[in-house]
């Protein structure tokens, strides 16, 4: 009985993008683990996962698609590299990267802590 | 899926970028010595790292890499030749056969790797801040 109030749109963009945010953070950690790899092409999360998101929320159909959406990972292709190794990782770029990640998934967090806790609220009739 | 996201690619990017921050401690320890265990001058050790394949993600996507130490191997190129005759390793020439060691190549080496470590360990610093978050969710 519950459940209906989960799906709500903003509940489940946040869960979908808090996914994305700690993928993403996997993809960096690895990037920078092979940040002298000859070779290596850096990873980061596919691109189509956000504009699946946008068109499933833009149709309504976000509720009804909420398990199938995933993330997924794939070689940056838009990565070009002038290093004689062909390695595609440039280091501060991604402590940047990083950095921003964990600031989004913090906001994400918090945006899905407040869900619940406005939740609670209303069972409980009282600030929690 | 593991609580701190990446933790095992950094782990193994750490381990092997401390190996390779020992081996440059032994090759500058032993930039003078003229005499090894086989008698010979030492010789200079260089790391090379291997990718490893962590695991296949979900979905069909690229995978993650994580790195370890794959060779520890000698530099085989000779050392310069000094004219020492009084070096109890000289030769009947008096030339001493020297290390191959460079101090500038191994400096080098020493900041850049003490660098990769560093920004290894700040991934692992926001993890542990994304994990903490993550707890925190509905409190």
């Amino acid at each position: 009985m519950i459940d209906p109030i989960f799906q709500s749109d903003n509940y489940l963009l946040a869960r979908k993008l808090l996914d994305g945010a700690v993928l993403r953070q996997e993809a960096i950690a690895s990037n920078i683990a092979n940040a002298e790899t000859p070779g290596y092409r850096r990873l980061d999360v596919a691109a189509d996962f956000a504009s699946q998101l946008r068109s499933k929320l833009e149709s309504g159909t976000l509720a009804q698609n909420k398990d199938s959406l995933a993330p997924s990972l794939i070689e940056d292709p838009h990565a070009r590299t002038l290093r004689p190794d062909g390695n595609t990782v440039e280091i501060e770029k991604e402590l940047l990267e990083m950095n921003r990640n964990t600031v989004e998934h913090d906001f994400l967090t918090e945006l899905v802590s407040r869900n619940i806790k406005q939740m609670k609220m209303a069972i409980s009739g009282r600030m929690v | 899926m593991n609580i701190l996201s990446g933790i095992d690619v950094t782990a193994g990017a750490l381990n092997a970028q401390k190996t390779r921050l020992d081996i440059v401690a032994q090759n500058i320890a032993n930039a003078q010595t003229t005499r090894g265990p086989d008698g010979l001058p030492y010789q200079r050790k260089t790391v090379s790292f291997e990718t490893e394949l962590l695991r296949n993600t979900k979905a069909g996507g690229a995978s993650l890499q994580s790195v370890h130490v794959g060779k520890i191997s000698p530099d085989t190129t000779p050392g310069a030749r000094v004219y020492d005759p009084s070096h109890p390793d000289a030769q009947k020439d008096g030339f001493v056969n020297m290390p191959n060691v460079n101090m500038a190549f191994e400096m080098v080496d020493l900041m850049s790797a003490s660098r990769a470590y560093e920004a290894n360990l700040s991934v692992v610093k926001n993890s542990r801040q994304m994990a903490l978050k993550a707890m925190e969710i509905g409190k």
